[in-house]
This record gives C-alpha cells, structure tokens and sequence, in this order.
C-alpha cells in the first residue's frame, strides 16, 4: 500500500466529511413575494437566524399571493408568506397547508391601505368612508383582500355590500388607472400608491383601513406534511422568523408621544437588507411607506381569521365545509391574542 | 391437376370456386350510440377515480361536484345573470365584429383597390392578440360594457374579413361572366351573384368567428365585469373554487355547442341549394 | 337585325388569336364556328357579345333587333353558369329582373321559355337535383326569355354525354324552327356544325383566319328526315377534310404548350 493511496483516501474522506457537515443544514424553502411585508423572512436570512437554527433556507418568489398557496399546497415549497384570500381558504380547507404565524396586518396608526375616491367624486361629496353606497369601487380581484376589507367596512358602517358596484380589474395599475380616468369613483389602495394618487392629485384618500376595521391580513403558513413530518425543522424555521420580526417591529413600529411613526437608525440599518430582496428596488422613503405592522412576536389575530372565513363564506366564495380550526396549527406561536372562545 | 387455391368458400369437385369477398371497411358509418358511450364512460372513470382518491380533489374536483356547483348557480340565481351578461357582450360584440368584417372583407372581394389597400392592413393586425390590446381598448372606451364589446368585436371582425374576401373569389368567374353577358348592372352581380356565392365560405367563417367571440368573452371580462361567465371563470380561479372553475367551462362549451347547433341549422337552410 | 365583322383582330399578351375575320351574318341565320384547339373560336364569341374588346376591327349591327327584344346578344355557357341557389324559374328569372315589366309580361315570358324548353315541370327544382342535359336546357330558356336578336352558344353540348348531346340537338332543332333569332354556334363537334347550322365557318389553325365557309342547304324542318343524311353525312366529311392536317398540328402544339 503506497504512501501516495493512503493520502488519496485520506482527502476522499476529508472531502465526504465535509459534505456530511454541509447536509447537517436542513434544507427549507419558502414562497414569498418580493414585497416589504416579506422584510421578517429577508432579515432573518441576511441576519444569519436561520443559521443560527441549522436551516438552508430557499427563497422561490412569485409575483401573486395565489400561486404562493398553490406551491405550498402543492408541496413545491415547504412554508409561504403572503395574504389571506379567499383563495387561500379554499386551498387550506382541502387540508393541505395550516397558518402557523402571523404577518402583516392593520393596526391602528400604522398606514397600510386607504380607501381613495376620486378627485370628481370627492369634489362631488365622497369624503368619507360612510359614503360608499352607490358608488362604483375598483379593486384588483373577486375575494382579493380588497373586497374583504370592503365587506368589513359595509358591517362596520352598517351598509349592504350589494349597494357598492365592484369592478374587478385584476391589477393595482388598472386600479390606478382606472381612478385616473374617471371610470370609477372610488378604490382601495396600499399605502404607497394612495400616497402617489394623492400627490398626482387624481384621488383624494379618505380614511385608512387600519381606523375603521383593524384586521390580520398576511401570515406565516406550512404545508400540512411539512408539519407532520418535519416539526422539529418548523419549530426552528418560527424562531427564526420571530427573532427577525422582532428586529423588524423594534426598527420600524416605533412611534413618539404623539402617535407619529419614527425611524431611527435601527430602521435605517435594516432599510438596505429589505432594498436587497425587494422588487422593483424601493427607496427608503417607499419602503418606509410600505412597512406596515407586523407583530414582534408573530401573534395573529385568531378571532379575525375565523370572521373572515365566515364572511368568504356568506358571500359564497369559500365554501361551506372550511374550519377555521383545522387550518390553523397555533402550537408554534405563543399567546396568540384574541382567541375565541369556544 | 393442381387445386386452384381459394380462400374463404371451399373447393368444389368440379375446380370451380365461390370468390371469396375482400371489399369493405374503411369507410367511416355514422355509429350513433359509440359517442354517448365514450362520454359516459369518461365521466365515469373521472368519478370513479375520484371516489379513489386518485384524484385528490385538490386538483381535480370531480364530476359530481361540477355538478353541484351547478346546482349552487341555479340556486342562487346567478346562473341565468353570468349567462345572460355573456350572451349580449357575445352577441353585440359579434353582431358588431360580423357586420363591420362582412362589409370590409366583401369590399375587399369585390373592389381591387379595397383588396390592394386592406389586406397589408388586415394580414398585419389579424395575428395580434386581442388580449394585449385590452389596456388600449380600457383606455379607448372605458371599463364598462363597450370595452368588452369592442375587444370581442375586434377578435371577430379579421377572420370575418378574410372569410369573406376568400369566399369571394371563391365564386366562380363564369357566374360574374354569365350575369355581365345578360346585362346585369353591377350592383345586382354583387347581390345577386357575388354574395350568395361568397355564403358558404361566409357561414364557414361564421363558425370560426362564433368560437372566437366565446374564447374572448373571457379576456373581456376580465376587466371591471361583475357577472358573466367569463367573470366567473376568472372569480372561481382566484377564489381556488376549481369545482366552479370547471362549471364555469363547461358551461362556455355547453354554449359553444349550442352555438354550434344554431349554425348547422342555419347552413341547413341557407344552404339548403347545395 | 344583320350582324357585321369587320376585320376582327385578337391578341393575348401579344400572341395573335385572330387575324382580320370579316364575317356578315344574316338575320334569322344559325352560323356555325369550327376550326381546330386554339383558334380562337371562343374568343370571337367574346367579341362578339361585348365580353371581350377586340384588338383591332369592329362589329356592326345592321337594322333594328325585333320589338320585343330585351337583350340583343345573350349567351349559352358550355358550363351552363347557372346560379345553384335559385331555382330552375328563379334562374331564368334572372335575365328579366334589371327590366321594367309587367308581372304578367314577366310571369308569360318565363313559361314561355321554360314550356320552349321543355322544362314546365321543373320550374321550382334546383340546379343540382337536375341531369346535365336538364341543366343545359335551364341555360337555353335562360337566354330565350329576354327575345335575343343574337344567341351565342359557347361549345352548348360539350360538357353533355354522347346520348344526351343527340337528344339536345333534336331539341335544339326544335327550337331553332319555333323561335326566330340569328344564332352563333361555337363548337369543335363537327356533327353538330353540320347537323344545327346553316352556314359552317371553318377557321384556321393560330392565328385564326377564315379558311371556308361550308352552306348546308336543308332548311331547318327537315334536317331530321332521312332525305337530310346523306347531305350532312357529306358536310361532315368536307369540314373534317378542311380541318384534319390543323387539328393534328394543333393537337401536338397544344402538348408542347
């Protein structure tokens, strides 16, 4: 035996030892867009808390909320984050995926998206939310969140859904668009968009979602097998997702006395993180305007998920046979706030 | 004395012998219950396999649940409102499409420097998806129901041009001759001689058209419609209501079909000299 | 009505078809065109009935047409042109509808000519239920309805069998001692020349020239009679002796073509 094969055996297994160490990292992948209110997942990568937790994590980005459930449902990808649609509770509710997290969602005085009317009909007296019966209202999709919060609002403002004329259609720049032109008297619209409307001066925004139906619109969620299967490996991917929407929550939920947000360097660190992984590449004033409020602890609003199944529901667009109780696996979270009580 | 070799009928003693028959096949029948079986043996299989489990209904919902979410429709009423929204954007859009596309392609056929003048145009703007002119169309005539019409009329009115110019010269030279030599003045070859003659490749092109308008009814609505059924389709595909995706598909072939059975019925009569 | 040719001259693309015919044609007369593949026989025909605008020459017409004339030249096709989607009536119809009259007038005139034809009990058939020989007979009455002065037929029996084209030209004989017009009867039939015409013009090889002018002096009537055969027996083997060398030199061009 040669010195010469002692010293290639020696490096075969150098090399399969570092390969073994390299696949101690468990291998996740996660379906987002490539959104601010995706920053948490972005930060905890950049940040090295998924690392910290043995996970490889896999980005795989879409540009609609839809296909990310259906890569989750599918098995394609093993977490998503995006929002809650009627959509997605059709696909949960076959059993495939559970919400495990809270993302986004409407808290008083964190911005997110306004109700606009357009600069004719808010000279014509729509300046107020109270006001939309009668009124034609573009928003992006059927069951989209849009909807939803329209249909939050009719309960809230005591009017009847059917007395506000919907025009679906199907993107935010038709939306735009549309209250451009005139062909509709209102819309609802993110922060960023509202804030670009009022300042080209064709809308005025009239109320803000978060002032009359604070509610949970984005979340965490894995697909069912995953949970099954995988537990341990869930377990580490939320406490990394926590650790990161803490960091997120301390730089950019901050506000003084008064109620006004401020940034402080703790934002200004994490901005070009989020600049990093956000398409098309925003300022930092955009991504300001974008940083809606995520809970520090990742606690979704539990009661709201079941009102919005049962609004899907009456409204026919989810159907009838989905449980809030089964798509949800609140294990992985601690004291989730508003649980209902059963 | 060698037997002679003969198939099929035996030999006989005397060394003559029945000629055994090697015509027929290959020649289509009208077999009038094989369709009704294939369809039902389909659906069959479909449902079966759903009640498997094969099919996780995740991805394929299963007849039966087409069905109910038919019968969802047609209770809630919407039904007769997604059909009815469709069918007049359908028909005006095609009403309007025909209209325009008979009378440019028959100008076409008949007047050299119309032909010479529209078919660049036509051959350059026909292979342009109707969808991708959906946000001028919006800006053009506005989310209401005129953008649906028009990006339906477009769709329909270049295969109706060019159905009809080809159809005319698919009329026979010697018919034109015939009605010159008899005195005819113009306008009675065209009416009389050149439309009548165009009309069975008119109608062919009323067939294309007809699918056309059904497949755009669904680009149309996708832009500001609350009812029909390409809304619908469109509504159940963001809502991953894949059972009512499919109701809503089946409805528009449904409906195809039947638009088809019209037009048969239309040749049959129109037609009737051939 | 006379009609006059007057050095008729004809050129495709700057090929010579027909070169100086000068041809008068009597009222009441039916004057045969024969003459080998190519020479333009057709073609004269086309002038003739202002189809076609000549090269050179002209053609004259000499007196009036009859009162109750609609249409001076009208046309007999080879393929009959008949419209598929109207029927047998309607077809005939045709010729009659770009003039102002009567409804009765129109109603008679077109009995008239289907009873001429007959093809009375056809009136409302279409076209395609119809034999060629039945078809044909439509495309005569057609011509008939509006009185021509002048009736061109374009090579009338080719497109018929050889059993239905003896059964047209009895019928045609018929027709010719009823109704009183000045015929041109294109055809390469030389049986039918002889058989249906008065005066046969045999044309020469391209260009085409008039070679002969064969007269076959049996009045209408009696070309049936058994009187009639040998003279027409004999017309036929003339207008074959004066077209034979040119048809197979034709025949040959025409394979090389």
């Amino acid at each position: 035996m040669s010195i010469r094969f002692i010293a290639a055996l020696a490096a075969a297994i150098l090399a399969w030892s570092a390969t073994v160490a390299a696949s101690a990292q468990e291998k996740v992948s996660i379906a987002a867009l490539r959104f601010v209110s995706s920053s948490p997942i972005f930060i905890a990568l950049d940040r090295g808390y998924f690392k910290e937790q043995g996970l490889e994590v896999e980005f795989k980005f879409f540009d609609a909320a839809q296909p990310i459930a259906v890569a989750v449902a599918a098995g394609d990808a093993d977490f998503g984050i995006t929002g809650l649609t009627g959509g997605f509770y059709n696909l949960a509710g076959k059993g495939a995926l559970k919400i495990i997290a809270a993302q986004s969602r409407e808290e008083p005085g964190y911005d997110f998206v306004a109700y606009l009317a357009s600069k004719k009909a808010f000279d014509a007296g729509f300046t107020d939310p109270g006001k939309f019966p009668g009124k034609t209202i573009a928003i992006t999709q059927t069951g989209s969140t849009f909807h939803y919060m329209l249909g939050m609002l009719s309960e809230k403002r005591g009017f009847k859904l059917t007395d506000v004329t919907l025009k679906p259609l199907q993107s935010i720049a038709n939306v735009t668009a549309a209250l451009k032109g005139e062909q509709v008297d209102g819309a609802l619209l993110p922060a960023n968009n509202a804030y670009a409307a009022e300042k080209a001066g064709f809308a005025k925004i009239i109320g803000w979602v978060h002032q009359e139906t604070p509610w949970q619109l984005g979340a965490l969620f894995a697909g069912t097998r995953v949970i099954e299967q995988r537990h341990a490996v869930v377990e580490k991917f939320v406490a990394a997702y926590l650790k990161a929407c803490a960091d997120y929550a301390d730089a950019f939920l901050a506000r003084d006395a008064a109620g006004k947000r401020v940034f402080g360097d703790k934002a200004e660190a994490l901005i070009p993180i989020i600049q990093k992984y956000v398409q098309p590449k925003p300022s930092p004033e955009q991504v300001k305007a974008s940083a809606s409020y995520i809970d520090p602890k990742g606690r979704l609003l539990v009661k709201n998920i079941y009102e919005q199944i049962a609004w899907y529901q009456a409204q026919g667009m989810v159907a009838r046979d989905v449980d809030a109780a089964k798509i949800l696996d609140l294990s992985f979270v601690k004291d989730h706030l508003d649980p209902p009580k059963r | 004395m060698p037997e002679p070799d003969v198939r099929g009928a035996g030999g006989v003693a005397d060394g003559s012998a029945t000629i055994a028959f090697r015509g027929g096949g290959f020649q289509p029948q009208p077999r009038r219950l094989v369709p009704f079986i294939v369809f039902v043996l389909v659906i069959g299989l479909w449902q079966a396999a759903s009640w498997r489990g094969w099919l996780p209904d995740l991805f394929m919902p299963s007849p039966w649940q087409i069905v109910g979410a038919f019968g969802d429709m047609l209770h809630s009423g919407t039904l007769t409102r997604h059909v009815g929204a469709s069918l007049s954007r359908i028909a005006l859009g095609w009403l309007f499409g025909t209209t325009a596309g008979l009378a440019v392609g028959l100008a076409m056929g008949i007047f050299s420097v119309a032909r010479a003048g529209g078919l660049p145009v036509v051959s350059a703007l026909f292979p342009i998806p109707k969808i991708a002119l959906l946000p001028l169309f919006i800006l053009w005539f506005g989310i209401g129901e005129p953008s649906k019409v028009a990006t339906i009329g477009f769709g329909v009115f270049f295969p109706t041009v060019i159905a009809a110019y080809t159809a005319c010269d698919s009329v026979p030279r010697n018919l034109i001759r015939m009605g010159q030599s008899f005195g005819l003045p113009a306008h009675a070859i065209v009416w009389k001689i050149v439309v009548p003659g165009a009309m069975p490749g008119i109608l062919a092109g009323f067939r294309i058209t007809a699918s056309i308008a059904l497949i755009l009814v669904v680009a149309a609505e996708m832009i500001g419609a609350e009812y029909g059924i390409g809304a619908f389709i469109l509504s159940a595909g963001n809502l991953m209501q894949t059972d009512q995706l499919l109701a809503g598909v089946t409805l528009l072939s449904l409906l195809g079909l039947a638009v088809s059975t019209v037009l048969g019925a239309v040749e049959r009569i129109v037609l009737r000299w051939r | 009505m006379d009609l006059r040719l007057d050095g008729i001259t004809h050129r495709y693309d700057g090929l010579l078809v027909l070169d100086g015919i000068d041809l008068l044609i009597r009222d009441g007369e039916t004057v045969a065109i024969i003459g080998p593949s190519g020479c333009g026989k057709s073609t004269l025909l086309g002038i003739v009935g202002g189809l076609l605008r000549p090269s050179a020459g002209t053609v004259r017409t000499i007196g009036k047409p009859r009162a109750d004339s609609l249409n001076p030249f009208t046309y007999v096709f080879q393929d009959f042109a008949l419209l598929p989607w109207r029927s047998v009536a309607a077809n005939v119809a045709l010729a009659l509808e770009h003039h102002p009259l009567p409804r009765a007038e129109r109603q008679a005139r077109i009995k008239a000519a289907l009873g001429l034809t007959g093809l009375g009990d056809f009136a409302d058939a279409l076209p395609r239920q119809l034999s060629g020989g039945m078809r044909q007979r439509v495309g005569l009455a057609r011509a008939l309805v509006v009185r021509p002065a002048v009736l061109l037929l374009d090579e009338p029996l080719s497109a018929l069998d050889a059993q239905t084209r003896e059964l047209l030209m009895e019928d045609l004989l018929a027709i010719w001692a009823r109704e009183r017009s000045t015929r041109l009867y294109v055809t390469h039939n030389l049986d039918e020349a002889a058989r249906l015409a008065d005066r046969v013009v045999v044309l020469s090889r391209r260009p085409g020239r008039i070679r002969e002018i064969v007269s076959i002096d049996v009045p209408v009537a009696e070309r049936l009679s058994a009187s009639a055969l040998p003279v027409i027996a004999a017309v036929r083997d003339r207008l074959w002796a004066l077209i034979r060398d040119e048809a197979r030199v034709a025949e040959r061009e025409v394979q090389h073509a």
